[in-house]
């Protein structure tokens, strides 16, 4: 163990920790943005009135939300039908994302057993969308080679049947209406508990001092050498 | 989970020790009180952080002064005599030593003539340094050298880092603290990086050098536009952290988690509600269960209660509120002196203000607030707070006076936040004063912002946290 490692008490930092000066105001904010862009407009709109902290329109919420349950519960051209009335824009200048979900609705045909849905939908839609680009060819054949297996629990590319593909594209979705709604797309508090881990790991190197080590009750333990 | 209409609690049961609730009481109050102070200024509250101070021009007090000549502007240098031997160098230092608290630093020189040699160096040294020497010959520096191209780190053998550079070339010296390298760039781009060694600790001072007749150099400390696009590559080493820190995993729903304890800790029970409702129905649904950590028990208490009575004070309801706190918390209205009862007195007093019942705000102050003035300690938070609502009363339009922060929303939230810290601390199960005060998520705030400062403050590792800075700034972190 390194002894060139400063020590620092957990007197001398519990001083520290509280000389920081944080606003109330910037911790509603935080909370307030972690709403909004999770899209729970009911808890974003009672922690206005409950709080007094304001955040830009909250209706857009509820538009961005209706698509985003429409991708998880794998209604794909309601998703996409919903997109385009917010903003036909954003699967213009968007094709991976577009192909992301007409792939996604190749995968419900095929889930629901519709094979011949499937074969006309891969060859009038997603073929010619194929031919300009490598990988989503690829993608393309990955997925239909799903309708070659009786038991697709087993086949190789079982797991496009899985739901978190849904999830992954219903959040992908997600965030290109929120950035064309011009909001950032992730929330700001799981990139500050990332950094607060990694801060913590970067100072270790140099000094032994008070560490929260459970994000979840953010007890500080004590210095160790 | 579903407890928050069960206020099966109200206080007048509790079995708290008089004097070590009235301890708690006294702590909790000041802290607030110091809260209320710092809604007071309108600068963000980091500018109180010391301003590092960065180079403007060159150091002409220590320089090697014999061999060269540093002009009157401080920003270009001549070596004016005819060099002989290793010793002989002339070496100027910048006035100040490279900040830092931020992710890099940088300057360059520009080389107005390589003169007889073109033995022109530009580099970093400690504040030690033996001013006749080539940066990078002694310890403690490091200079890229413009005759050979090489990096000279700490001994007389250089190693081979880049190309020469001569008359009209433009030169820069950095620190990258994020990746703890030294880079330097020619005509605007990077020639190579190294890593800072270990021995290169404290402060570094950018540093140029020139040893043949004629020789002479122009530097840059900023004050002109650099040939190098430092901020492009200042923004490219910050995504690439970002990306490193966003690569680190985090528990499940821990974000979730901790929003749910933040409403719960200031009695949001709406909003808490609302948020639960929509957990459930997401999909996959989302269970903040007990072994995550989370001492429900803890904040659930009294809910509804907290609620009330901060709707009631964010309303400007005073006395509604203080009669509620009389019915079900007693304790907290008890001492009139308490700084609880010291805050929602104020508070009843700024409110009449607001709806100007001046008459009635001066009766109500020689009631309830005069015992708070002329305090014999320095300093004191009540007279300091108490003589502030008082200057309301001498303005015409108080909401545009120096004080008029106290009018806001925000100064109404303290009072409503220091109610809801003395309500949790009747809790016989609430274990430190802590707990009342600051919820999870503001501890683990407060804890980055503590890792780093210390971490740019000591050698600097990096760029300090500023919440509210991030929050304002619409750049991404």
């Amino acid at each position: 163990m390194a002894s060139s490692k400063k020590l620092i008490s957990r007197e001398e930092w519990e001083k520290r920790l509280n000389n920081v000066k944080i606003r109330k105001e910037d911790m509603n904010k935080l909370v307030m943005n972690f709403l909004v862009t999770e899209g729970n407009v009911e808890a974003a709109k009672k922690f206005r009135m409950e709080s007094g902290t304001h955040h830009i329109d909250l209706a857009t919420i509820t538009d961005r939300m209706a698509v985003k349950k429409a991708a998880q519960c794998g209604n794909v051209k309601d998703a996409i039908e919903k997109i385009n009335d917010l903003n036909p824009e954003i699967l213009d200048t968007n094709p991976q994302l577009f192909f992301q979900l007409q792939q996604q609705r190749l995968i419900e045909l095929i889930r629901n057993g519709k094979v011949e849905a499937a074969l006309e939908f891969a060859q009038e839609e997603l073929a010619p969308r194929a031919e300009e680009n490598q990988s989503f060819l690829e993608e393309l054949e990955r997925t239909i080679s799903l309708v070659a297996f009786e038991d697709t629990s087993n086949c190789p590319v079982g797991e496009l049947l899985d739901i978190s593909q849904r999830l992954k594209t219903a959040s992908e979705v997600n965030a290109a209406v929120l950035t064309s709604q011009s909001n950032e797309k992730d929330p700001k508090l799981p990139s500050l508990l990332k950094m607060l881990i990694w801060a913590q790991n970067k100072l270790d190197k140099k000094a032994a001092y008070p560490c929260i080590n459970d994000l979840s009750n953010a007890r500080l333990e004590d210095p160790t050498f | 989970m579903n407890s928050s209409n069960s206020n099966s609690n109200n206080g007048q049961s509790n079995s708290c020790k008089s004097s070590n609730f009235d301890n708690l009481n006294q702590d909790l109050g000041l802290h607030f009180l110091e809260l209320a102070r710092i809604g007071s200024s309108k600068t963000p509250v980091e500018m109180e952080e010391d301003e590092e101070e960065a180079p403007k021009e060159l150091n002409t007090i220590n320089s090697s002064g014999g061999f060269l000549v540093v002009a009157p502007d401080k920003l270009s240098v001549k070596y004016t005599s005819v060099s002989l031997h290793g010793h002989d160098v002339g070496v100027v230092q910048a006035d100040k030593p490279a900040p830092m608290r931020r992710l890099l630093y940088y300057f360059e020189i520009y080389v107005k003539d390589a003169g007889a040699k073109g033995q022109i160096a530009i580099g970093f040294t400690n504040e030690g340094f033996k001013m006749r020497r080539q940066p990078g010959w002694e310890v403690n520096s490091c200079g890229y050298h413009g005759d050979d191209g090489l990096l000279y780190r700490g001994q007389g053998k250089g190693d081979a880092f880049g190309p020469t550079y001569t008359t009209g070339d433009t030169v820069g010296g950095g620190i990258n603290y994020a990746s703890q390298e030294f880079f330097f760039t020619k005509n605007g781009a990077i020639v190579g990086t190294v890593s800072k060694e270990k021995e290169m600790k404290g402060h570094l001072f950018p540093t140029i050098a020139v040893h043949s007749q004629n020789e002479e150099v122009h530097v840059n400390f900023g004050q002109k536009k650099f040939a190098f696009d430092v901020k492009e590559y200042e923004a490219q080493e910050r995504l690439k952290q970002q990306m490193t820190i966003e690569k680190i995993s985090l528990p499940p729903n821990i974000s979730y988690g901790l929003v749910r304890s933040y409403l719960l800790h200031y009695g949001y029970e709406d909003t808490l509600n609302s948020f639960d409702l929509a957990s459930k129905s997401t999909i996959p649904p989302i269970c903040i269960a007990q072994e995550n950590g989370f001492d429900e028990q803890d904040v659930v208490y009294a809910l509804n209660q907290r609620k009330t009575i901060r709707q009631l004070i964010r309303n400007g309801e005073i006395d509604a509120a203080m009669n509620k706190l009389r019915d079900w918390y007693p304790q907290i209205v008890q001492d009139d002196k308490s700084a609880a009862c010291f805050l929602l007195h104020c508070q009843k007093f700024i409110e009449l203000i607001r709806v100007g019942a001046l008459e009635e705000a001066v009766k109500h102050g020689r009631i309830e607030l005069y015992k708070f003035f002329g305090s014999a300690e320095a300093d004191d938070p009540f007279d300091d707070l108490v003589q502030k609502c008082v200057a309301l009363l001498a303005y015409e339009r108080p909401q545009e006076s120096p004080v008029g922060y106290l009018l806001e929303e925000s100064h109404r939230d303290v009072v409503a936040d220091t109610v809801n810290a003395m309500i949790l601390s009747t809790n016989p199960k609430m274990k430190d004063v802590h707990g009342c005060i600051q919820s999870y998520l503001e501890r683990l705030l407060r804890q980055l912002t503590a890792c780093c400062l210390e971490r740019s403050a000591n050698g600097g590792q990096g760029e300090t946290f500023h919440l509210h800075r991030l929050l304002n700034s619409s750049r991404e972190i």
